[in-house]
């Protein structure tokens, strides 16, 4: 009975995992461009989500999710529109992996030079503790909020690249760049939305997790490190495949844990690994 | 003044220059065929044209506008449309999506999905498929009828007959009759000399960037023509 709850509660945490890829997968489609700074700005999103919580006590602290996300979706877009876009063009693949690093430093440094290296968490008081009971077995009501709530989002991002003209811009730009241009679109705007999109979605992920676990200003490494697990075990370029790949990582992580509590990630990295070497393609191999 | 008016374009490629001192008009409703070997800087001068190929010099002309400088996507919007080489369509966009692509420009007209539609019918039967599952016809048809949609006022066809089936570009070709019938001007770019002739009224042939002969479609002296292809 205590490994299926381990499983359930794996693929409760595998959503957010979900989440967090989504984003690092929603820019690599669409651009070809693996942005390292996508941590750093979750763990960004999540120390906005604290500032806002401490200055007002009184609102709920998940309704911090929306001025967050809106912020974010408006940050992403001048990062595209003023760094991003630079090198987006450049032959050497090299430069925007370069340069994204390049940010993730900065942001690093400028959020321990503003907030300090002190550990932080998202608290929500009660809910983070409330659990359901079904059939003998605990499911917490965050983490199934958590999944309830990627699953949602998995959908109308779907919903949004498959039946909106919007979308079908965003897919045409990922298939060929030049030739949109040729039907009136300007791929460099285009560009400038997907990133906040990313962002906004990163912000999601970012504030949930810091409601699960503490974060410092060093947390974005990790972060991204999920995000990038995530999306190569799903498949690259495909979102339910990141959706899968998020629970697979999630269950590794908790069945790892109940073996050996110390072991932190280990089993949810050692599981990308022997997928890689088993099935490089990913889970879902097909394009989404 | 013409449709689309160009004078002394210098077209470079890199280090190279493709296009030298190109002198080209096409009026209102006019359809020309541009020939030339492989290489004589036919893609090349359209590319400028449309500013996919950006390192250009000299004037040009649309509808009395400068858009010697101007980006793609915005003469896109003024209806000067390519159809370019090698039909690039998008891969991960049903044929009905790739059509639509057509109207982002915004440019209202006649053309529409039905009307598309009813100048290649297979298309309609197709629409829910991708590129990659129709033959190199009914592509080429896709590309075209994609920047139909964008309602051109001169429409730039690269190499159209290229691969294709024999059957398939006498179709394609016959649809032309319907494309003018709205006033829509055409250039032609072609190796297939012959074909580009029969549909045209005026012909210009490149040879190695530089204008080698122009005169009416049906009166040019195929020797003289065979010379200015070819260069001997």
């Amino acid at each position: 009975m205590i490994w299926v709850e381990t499983l359930i509660n794996g693929a409760l945490l595998g959503g957010l995992y979900g989440l967090l890829g989504i984003g690092l997968a929603l820019v690599f489609g669409v651009m070809r461009v693996v942005n390292i700074a996508h941590g750093e700005f979750m763990v960004l999103s999540a120390f906005f989500a604290v500032l806002l919580a401490a200055m007002f006590p009184s609102v709920p602290p998940l309704l911090m999710l929306i001025p967050v996300i809106a912020v974010s979706f408006v940050v992403g877009w001048a990062y595209q529109a003023v760094i991003v876009n630079r090198v987006i063009k450049s032959p050497d693949p090299l430069a925007p992996l370069l340069l994204t690093f390049g940010v993730s430093v900065i942001l690093r440094n400028v959020m321990v030079e503003i907030f300090g290296a002190d550990v932080r968490s998202l608290q929500v008081g009660e809910l983070s503790r409330a659990s359901l009971e079904i059939a003998g077995l605990s499911i917490g009501i965050m983490p199934l909020l958590t999944l309830v709530l990627a699953a949602l989002l998995f959908m109308v991002l779907q919903l949004i690249l498959r039946r909106t003209e919007f979308g079908r811009i965003v897919r045409a730009t990922a298939d060929r760049a030049d030739i949109v241009r040729l039907s009136g679109v300007k791929p460099d705007r285009i560009y400038n939305y997907v990133m906040g999109l990313s962002l906004a979605l990163g912000a999601i992920g970012g504030v949930l997790l810091a409601v699960r676990s503490s974060f410092t200003p060093f947390s974005g490494a990790e972060r991204l490190l999920i995000a990038f697990e995530v999306i190569v075990l799903g498949g690259l370029g495909s979102f339910w495949g990141a959706l899968l790949g998020g629970i697979a990582l999630g269950m590794a992580q908790l069945i790892g844990l109940k073996i050996d509590p110390n072991a932190g990630l280990l089993y949810a990295h050692l599981l990308f690994f022997c997928m890689l070497l088993i099935r490089p393609s990913g889970l879902v191999s097909s394009k989404a | 003044m013409a449709l689309l008016e160009v004078s002394g374009l210098q077209v470079f490629y890199g280090d190279l220059q493709a296009v030298f001192d190109m002198d080209f008009t096409v009026g209102d409703g006019e359809a020309v065929a541009l020939v030339g070997a492989n290489g004589a800087g036919k893609s090349t001068f359209l590319k400028a044209l449309v500013g996919l190929n950006e390192e250009r010099k000299g004037a040009v002309y649309f509808d009395g506008i400068d858009i010697s400088r101007m980006p793609a996507e915005q003469v896109s919007r003024l209806g000067l449309i390519m159809v370019p080489e090698g039909r690039l369509l998008f891969d991960s966009l049903t044929i009905e999506e790739n059509l639509l692509m057509g109207t982002v420009n915004r440019r209202s007209g006649t053309w529409t999905l039905r009307r598309v539609f009813d100048l290649f019918p297979i298309l309609e039967e197709r629409r829910r498929m991708y590129p990659g599952q129709l033959s190199g016809g009914q592509q080429q048809m896709a590309a075209i009828g994609r920047a139909l949609m964008s309602n051109p006022r001169l429409l730039l066809c690269d190499e159209i007959s290229l691969g294709l089936a024999p059957v398939m570009v006498e179709q394609i070709y016959r649809s032309f009759a319907d494309i003018r019938r709205e006033g829509t001007a055409v250039v032609l770019v072609e190796q297939d000399v012959k074909r580009a002739l029969g549909a045209s009224e005026r012909v210009y042939c490149l040879l190695k960037g530089r204008v080698s002969l122009t005169g009416d479609a049906r009166e040019t002296n195929p020797e003289r023509l065979t010379q200015a292809y070819f260069g001997t």
